[in-house]
């Protein structure tokens, strides 16, 4: 009964953000802007040096950060607007298990940006024709653990926004550039070719997404298989179980932390 | 003189939109933080790029930091007044200033004066501290010229943009009097735009025709070579050319905005879409 | 009907909630101590900042008591809240929440699956509730495109979506038209009666109350004062009300409260006809009596005066000795 709940909450709040999008397609549009535009200009920018080769850097940097914007805006901050419009009292109220609510908002989040994600591999491909050299099997094995980490990593964030009010908003829009930035989403931000010094690369290297990239640059452009970023994905593999455990206990602290100050249903306007 | 107190009670509004949910320092810091990453991704980008074809040129470093840094400073205020309407709608404040005498167009260019101010301030912020990481990080000198002449052209040209940026803005606002659903997601299309067009990055000369020629009649591109000509190459001839066509090409586009600002409101009050929320 | 002796399914004791805020400790419920059953509506009446919204927080498990007990179904709402959920639901009119894009049937199928509820019986409850509330019609558009009135019936549906042994609802006609409004408490009163259903309300609409409710508690700064059936708390006032209009504005009748057999007295200002509408609780006719006569003696002018059956806000002004509206000002300063 318990794990039939469980399925059920987490299959109706993916179902609910599937259909968002499939009855507004416009979504797809409204995802697309700033990935599309900052891969073709970081991309130009990248064969105005002379080194064609690294286009593709910037295209699969437009196709990542489509899921981190999803991240940050849907997940991390979706409590926050559902607190403003009655909805996160709904989910408390309800015998539902916040995780399985949380990992249904990710499926959903996955398949909802997968279009804009696809649309800019493609436009990207057709302008710029990057070279690639691919591993497909680590490419795809190193695409859904990232995901998983990624959106475990939302999971977490959405528990801790719980704590924020208006500023929410704010954050989110002082997160957004300064994650892309040391995480390497359009230039290799640990290893060699990193521009940083060695403490922000270890600081860097506890965010998914930067493991997450450099796997998938290693596997998209310079053919290296499992056995080569075999420990990227063990490492992704332990963040997304962790990080999944920690939001679910984040989110019961914060919970018991709402219902004993009084927090948990106050809306902001 | 209403017009002007309007203005003026709208750049206190913005502010204190902007920070009234916290204390100034940590408001500022947060608004600083974005656009000193974005100066900083583009100049590593090209930094790893050139390095790796071996073409790489300190004052290059310093054309993409200007650009990176100006155009996030034109994104980041000139969706402000179309952000002033979504946001009246929801809260009804939108429809009490419109019904007000003559207060809809004052109130949306003090809206976006006050983020202009902030944003300005982030800008020369991500100018410096992009300045100095990057010297640090790429080992090089970069080239910048920091005199009171060149700060003072410098703060010309940012002065000179407003037009521009404004009628930018009162174009997206004409927009979101009609727009029902998503104008949010406006900022991040002007960023795009800007991004690519403006010549932040790289040259518009890059792009194909007519793409190249719509860059290149842009009063923002010009903007930002004049920025360059300030704290770069030096030029106060050509510095005068960008700014005068900036600001003269801002002036005129600004009209046009304005006009179709009534024709939007005319067409609004037709509809019944004034107080119409945005989903 | 019930066949049965009804059980008890909400029951508080001494409910004490505290808030802390920057300048003071402020108490939202005083030892709050009620029962409900089985198949009652069962109204907590009182002025905005009373402390209904508070109460109907915790016992929805929203929010924890400083002190005190309650339980619903048996189940403590502090230590068991995943019991509670599993046999309750709530709505509130201050909101209608519900997805943008998805249709009322998407959103109440969505709102089930919380419940765990298959997706026929799912259906099959839609069905049957959309007909209750008049929704067949609207039920495949998206939810921003339907009007408040249509959105609150959609909020209401949902919190019956689930089979709830008991529905909390904070002020659910607030802001509708008198039809959707009247539809509605009809919905209520059918649930209740022929499901068994409790429904726990919190409002300050009196006519509301006096309409469906089988008992009131009425709540004022977080103390319940009298609890009873709307008709026996207005039958103990004894003797009608005595309604006076008088001018000129603005009139001062802070005499009234010395009269002796006052129990209290609520003014309302018709600003266009330049009077005030005073209802008094009055003990006895002797009383009316003094107090047309310290009206006299006042100085205004006694404009018309007459006698009403008492109402709830009567029972309140009696309890209190001020209306709702001046108590919610006093609270306000």
């Amino acid at each position: 009964m318990e794990s039939r709940l469980w399925l059920r909450a987490l299959y109706a709040r993916m179902w609910v953000r599937v259909m968002s999008v499939f009855n507004e397609p416009l979504w797809i549009a409204v995802n697309i802007g700033f990935p599309f535009f900052s891969s073709v200009g970081l991309g130009l920018l990248y064969a105005s040096t002379g080194l064609r080769s690294f286009v593709g850097f910037a295209i699969l940097g437009g196709i990542m950060i489509s899921f981190w914007g999803n991240v940050l805006w849907s997940m991390a901050s979706q409590f926050y607007w559902d607190k403003q419009v009655g909805l996160f009292e709904i989910y408390l109220t309800s015998p539902a298990p916040m995780t399985a609510i949380l990992i249904g908002m990710s499926l959903g989040g996955v398949v909802n940006t997968a279009p804009s994600a696809v649309l800019v591999a493609v436009a990207g491909w057709l302008f710029f024709a990057p070279p690639l050299s691919p591993s497909w099997l680590a490419v795809v094995l190193t695409l859904a653990l990232t995901l998983a980490s990624l959106y475990a990593m939302g999971m977490m964030l959405s528990s801790l926004y719980l704590a924020y009010g208006r500023e929410a908003e704010s954050i989110n829009e002082a997160l957004h550039e300064p994650v892309s930035l040391i995480s390497g989403v359009y230039f290799p931000s640990i290893g060699n070719f990193s521009p940083f010094p060695f403490s922000v690369q270890v600081f860097a290297s506890l965010i998914p997404l930067t493991i997450g990239m450099d796997a998938l640059r290693r596997a998209l452009f310079f053919s290296q298989g499992l056995s080569s970023i075999y420990l990227h994905l063990i490492v992704l593999s332990i963040m997304g179980g962790a990080l999944l455990l920690l939001s679910s206990k984040t989110m019961k602290l914060l919970e018991e932390k709402g219902r004993r100050e009084g927090t948990i249903s106050v809306r902001l306007r | 003189m209403s017009s002007v107190k309007t203005v003026l009670a709208s750049i206190r509004i913005g502010w204190y939109r902007d920070f009234g949910w916290t204390n100034p320092l940590t408001g500022f810091l947060m608004k600083t933080i974005a656009p000193v990453a974005s100066v900083l991704s583009a100049s590593i980008v090209y930094w790893l790029g050139s390095s790796a074809a071996g073409s790489f040129d300190p004052s290059h470093v310093s054309y993409i930091i200007v650009g990176a840094a100006l155009y996030t400073h034109v994104a980041g205020y000139s969706w402000v007044p179309s952000q002033a309407i979504s946001e009246g709608k929801w809260s009804y404040v939108f429809p009490q200033v419109f019904i007000s005498p003559k207060s809809s167009t004052p109130f949306l260019v003090g809206r976006c004066l006050a983020s202009f101010v902030t944003s300005a301030l982030t800008s020369l912020i991500s100018l410096a501290f992009a300045y100095y990481v990057a010297a640090a990080i790429f080992k090089s000198s970069i080239p910048f010229i920091v005199t009171p002449l060149s700060m003072s052209l410098l703060l010309g040209a940012l002065l000179a943009n407003v037009p521009a940026t404004l009628g930018l803005g009162i174009l997206l606002a004409a927009y979101t009097i009609f727009a029902s659903k998503f104008e949010w997601a406006l900022p991040t299309y002007v960023a795009g735009l800007l991004m690519v067009f403006s010549e932040a990055l790289f040259p518009v000369s890059v792009l194909p025709w007519p793409l190249s020629a719509f860059g290149n009649v842009l009063p923002f591109t010009q903007f930002i070579r004049a920025a360059r000509e300030a704290v770069v190459y030096g030029s106060v001839s050509a510095y005068s050319y960008y700014v005068g066509y900036s600001l003269l090409g801002g002036l005129l586009f600004l009209g046009v905005s304005l006009w179709a600002y009534r024709w939007a409101e005319r067409q609004g009050r037709k509809k019944g879409i004034i107080d119409r929320k945005v989903v | 009907m019930l066949s049965h002796e009804p059980e008890v399914r909400v029951e508080v004791q001494n409910l004490r909630r505290e808030f802390d805020s920057k300048e003071r400790k402020v108490v939202a419920l005083n030892g709050v101590s009620l029962k409900v059953r089985e198949g009652e509506i069962f109204g907590v009446l009182g002025p905005n900042g009373a402390g209904k919204t508070t109460l109907i927080r915790i016992l929805s498990t929203l929010l924890l008591p400083t002190s005190g007990v309650a339980r619903v179904m048996g189940f403590d709402v502090a230590s068991e809240p995943e019991k509670v959920r599993a046999v309750i639901n709530m709505a509130s009119g201050a909101e209608r929440a519900g997805y943008d894009y998805i249709s009322a049937r998407g959103n109440l199928w969505f709102f089930s699956q919380l419940y765990g509820l298959p997706s026929e019986v799912a259906k099959a409850r839609i069905k049957a509730l959309s007909q209750l509330l008049g929704l067949d019609d609207y039920l495949d558009r998206k939810f921003y495109m339907l009007s408040t009135g249509y959105r609150q019936r959609v909020t209401i549906a949902r919190a019956f979506i689930n089979d709830p042994k008991i529905v909390f609802l904070d002020e659910p006609t607030i802001g509708l038209d008198v039809m959707t409004a009247m539809s509605i408490r009809e919905f209520l009163i059918k649930e209740a009666r022929e499901n068994g259903r409790t429904i726990f309300l919190a409002t300050h609409n009196m006519a509301e109350v006096d309409a469906i409710c089988n008992r009131v508690a009425i709540i004022d700064r977080g103390r319940i004062l009298t609890s009873d059936t709307p008709t026996n708390l207005k039958r103990s006032l004894g003797a009608p009300a005595l309604v006076m209009e008088v001018s000129p504005l603005p009139v001062n009748l802070a005499f009234l409260g010395a009269v002796e057999g006052v129990k209290g007295f609520t003014t309302s200002v018709d600003e266009e006809r330049g009077l005030a509408r005073v209802q008094v609780v009055v003990e006895s006719e002797e009383c009316v009596r003094r107090a047309l006569a310290g009206v006299a003696a006042s100085g205004m002018r006694l404009v018309s005066s007459w006698r009403q059956q008492t109402t709830l806000e009567e029972v309140f002004v009696s309890l209190v000795g001020r209306g709702f509206v001046e108590r919610e000002h006093e609270v306000g300063e």
